[in-house]
């Protein structure tokens, strides 16, 4: 129901103990340590920074140990697994891993490294590949393409850049080196785009020879390779084939590590923890013998965590309130109604020193709000069904997702009370049915009103939840400046802006023009208007004169007052913005009939029943989740603008405890929740 | 056919025309938009994977202005009677569902790609500070206030053309 009261604490104790003290806080994660200057023998600074790499070393490792075998041997996962939480262990499990992580580094390094060798192995059998494709157009040649020649021959071995045939090798050249008389070619293979060729000369007409080739396009072979190439093509086979052979090697013992998986798990966490306790080792004050833990406890677990520290340790335990303008870390409290409220508050900004927590209120309005605005008594069914077979099936799911989906649990519950209020029912689901598929019509009766058919009534209606929740807003700061003893803010920001905007409202009831317009159907009598009059007047005045009342000067201190008048126009826009609700509300109910008119197009009959299910899913599916997800938004907004608006304006700091800050355990707590 | 008959006849088209332009406005406003911010986040996707959830939410918050037109373009198809019923509303009628239909066309149209704009800042920002999702969320929803008051104005007088005695 609250901001949790914060205590200082401090611990002082002796460093024999200092690991064991560290741990038990560490588990029990209920202190926030901070920093504080060294001073006379406290003075001395453990540099853990060295610990700290190594640890992050053996993490990072773990972390592509992991990745390595998601690919080589993918556990098993749920598409759900990720609401399941942590694995629980209890403090045995943990010391018995504990005392395996050195093994467990190893092993993740060796899965690091028989991942890097299979690599290695892939990317030369790429080039083996390669290979064995450039020396196939040679396989015809049974001697080595590095040979020049003979003893009284000369030999060109090398390929031209276009296909050329035997005639055509050697009229060129009987064309371009008529003295060269003996001359014989050989082609070895042709493609398109290249001729490999053999030819041979006398050794004294080499010279010719080869000028004429080089004319006519030769060119040397780059990589010819003593051995012959069939020879070479054999060789680079059985690399292949070994090769291979070591990968299939590699992958079954990568596999071979599969069962390692919760141990790297582990060790991933086990660094986590050891990296916080390292940092935290950092900042402590400590003198030769001694340490002091400074830091802050919520108020509510100091007696515990000091008589346990006290009985198992020999320290000194001390704690103090905190001073009056220290910015304690926040950490809120509440009941299962309110507390799903606590990640959307935070997605605004946590309660600072002297701001109450707005939980409660906001809950009750989120809930109404998010209804209002869905107002389908099917889609709220959907909706709270599914969320509550989620939460009782994954009971150790991370609070924060337990509470978001509370939050949509609790406005399901909404959704449908104000769907049954409004008469829908997937939209007009059940009239388009019965009339499509059975000839009469049924509808179930609005147990309010239609709001297609009436929508002037549900926009007042929509405006005056935005009048009530606007001024529990601005109740929400009298409480807080009456809490803090600012009795004359409370009255001057908040009394005289109920007067204006109150009287405001009534006198406009007065009206039969607004009474007309609205459809309300009564007007108040006019003496009510002139009560009315008099308070809005009071109201303003008020206003006009204390806006400004932090200026001395007495010309600013009136222009002030006029600019804090002016805000009543946003009174009348946060008002209006309300009209949200209505729109909303109407959308999820006309698209939800599109669809279904849409299904019932092919009329009647089992084909129109096969397409009207097809559409009739496809289309609410659809439906669902961009309403919930306009519900969501805009209920965020009118809670963020127009309510917090009013008081909060937010930015405390959250608690953050020394604790495991693990991704994959959480360890049990033998003697507590 | 006198002049007054040309015209009478020409209340199904006028009304017709605005309902196609509520569609077509905003629909075309939400495709630009929710591609702007698809692009945002698919470059934000690359550097880390694991936002998909949070980054698709922002994506899809232009996209509902197109959606808002094809609800006031099928009530008013409805209203005229050209989904079944007869098609047949003076020339008067006509022109108060064209005008009625002309601020969700073209505040869907301005609003989703302001709105993918305000998205497209978001999910950058979300990319650099990840748990900051909740104000992401709120920026952009800001520029949706005006789409959801221009379809409450077209739909509270699209909903009541029907009643009037004309």
């Amino acid at each position: 129901m609250a901001v949790l009261a914060m205590r200082r604490i401090s611990i002082y104790g002796m460093k024999a103990q200092r690991k064991d003290v560290l741990d038990m806080l560490q588990r029990r994660g209920v202190v926030e340590i901070i920093q504080q200057p060294p001073d006379g023998r406290f003075s001395e600074e453990l540099d853990t920074r060295t610990d700290i790499d190594r640890f992050q070393a053996d993490q990072r490792a773990a972390e592509q140990a992991l990745e390595i075998l998601d690919v080589y041997c993918p556990a098993k996962k749920s598409m759900l697994s990720a609401l399941e939480g942590r694995r629980r262990i209890s403090p045995e499990e943990y010391g018995k891993s504990a005392e395996r992580v050195a093994d467990t580094g190893a092993a993740a390094y060796s899965i690091i490294k028989l991942a890097r060798e299979l690599e290695d192995c892939r990317a030369e059998q790429l080039r083996l590949h390669s290979k064995l494709e450039e020396l196939a157009p040679w396989l015809e040649l049974d001697i080595s393409m590095e040979l020049r020649g003979t003893r009284e021959t000369a030999v060109f071995i090398g390929t031209f850049p276009q296909l050329m045939t035997r005639e055509d090798i050697l009229t060129r050249l009987a064309e371009m080196a008529p003295e060269a008389s003996a001359v014989e070619a050989e082609v070895l293979s042709t493609q398109p785009q290249q001729t490999c060729v053999f030819v041979l000369c006398l050794k004294d007409n080499r010279d010719v020879v080869e000028t004429a080739l080089r004319a006519m396009g030769f060119s040397w072979p780059q990589n010819p390779g003593k051995d012959p190439p069939s020879k070479q093509a054999a060789d680079i086979s059985v690399q292949i084939k070994s090769n291979e052979e070591t990968i299939t090697v590699v992958e079954e013992k990568l596999k071979g590590y599969g069962s390692q998986r919760e141990e790297l798990c582990f060790l991933h966490d086990y660094c986590s923890m050891q990296i916080e306790k390292c940092e935290v080792l950092s900042i402590l004050r400590q003198s030769r013998r001694t340490f002091i833990i400074t830091g802050y406890v919520p108020a509510k677990n100091v007696a515990e965590l000091e008589e346990e520290l006290t009985k198992s340790f020999t320290v000194f335990v001390e704690t103090e309130e905190p001073e009056e303008d220290e910015e304690t870390p926040v950490v809120l409290e509440n009941n299962g109604f309110a507390s799903p409220m606590e990640p959307v508050l935070e997605g605004y900004g946590l309660p600072t020193r002297g701001e109450v927590d707005p939980c409660t209120p906001m809950a009750c309005f989120y809930y109404i709000l998010f209804g209002l605005m869905l107002s389908d008594a099917a889609y709220g069914l959907i909706m709270t069904v599914g969320c509550a077979i989620v939460l009782s099936k994954f009971k150790n799911m991370e609070s924060g997702l337990k509470k978001s989906l509370k939050m949509f649990l609790y406005s399901g519950i909404s959704t449908m009370f104000w769907g049954i209020m409004f008469g829908s029912y997937f939209g007009d689901a059940i009239t388009v049915i019965s009339s499509t598929f059975f000839g009469r019509t049924v509808t179930i009766p609005a147990l309010w009103f239609v709001p297609l058919n009436e929508p002037m009534r549900l926009l007042v209606f929509s405006f005056l939840i935005g009048i009530i929740h606007l001024f529990v807003g601005l109740g929400v700061k009298f409480y807080q400046c009456v809490k803090a003893g600012q009795w004359k803010d409370a009255v001057y920001d908040v009394v005289f802006w109920y007067l204006l905007v109150g009287g405001g409202i009534v006198y406009l009831l007065t009206m039969d023009m607004a009474s007309e317009m609205l459809g309300l159907g009564f007007t108040l009598p006019k003496l009510c208007g002139t009560v009315a009059a008099i308070c809005a007047g009071t109201g303003a005045a008020g206003i006009l004169l204390t806006s400004g009342r932090d200026s001395k000067n007495p010309g600013k201190r009136l222009l002030k007052g006029i600019y804090g008048l002016y805000n009543v126009s946003g009174y009348l826009s946060d008002i209006l913005s309300y009209s949200r609700l209505l729109a909303l509300g109407l959308a999820t109910g006309v698209i939800a009939s599109v669809f279904n008119q849409m299904g019932a197009m092919i009329g009647g009959g089992p084909v129109g029943a096969v397409v009207f299910a097809v559409v009739f899913i496809i289309g609410h599916t659809l439906n669902i989740g961009i309403n919930v997800l306009g519900a969501y938004v805009h209920t965020n907004r009118l809670q963020y603008v127009e309510f917090f608006g009013k008081f909060y304006e937010g930015g405390g700091k959250k608690f953050r405890p020394f604790a495991a800050h693990t991704k994959y355990y959480k360890i049990k707590e033998e003697n507590k929740s | 056919m006198t002049f007054m008959e040309i015209l009478n006849n020409m209340g199904v088209p006028l009304a017709l025309l605005g309902a196609v332009l509520a569609a077509l406005l905003s629909g075309i406003g939400s495709a630009i938009g929710v591609g702007m911010a698809g692009e945002a986040a698919a470059g934000a996707l690359t550097e880390d994977p694991s936002k998909f959830g949070k980054v698709l939410i922002l994506q899809l918050l232009p996209g509902t202005q197109g959606i808002y037109g094809l609800l006031i373009a099928f009530l008013t198809l409805s209203n005229i009677g050209i989904l079944g019923g007869s098609a047949d509303i003076s020339f008067i009628k006509g022109l108060l569902y064209f005008c009625a239909c002309l601020p969700m066309g073209f505040v869907g149209l301005w609003s989703a790609k302001s709105q993918a704009r305000a998205s497209v800042a978001s999910i950058n920002m979300l990319s650099r500070k990840p748990d900051q999702f909740g104000k992401s969320i709120i920026l952009p929803a800001m520029v949706e206030t005006y789409a959801v008051l221009a379809l409450l104005v077209s739909l509270l007088a699209v909903a009541n053309i029907g009643k009037l005695p004309l």
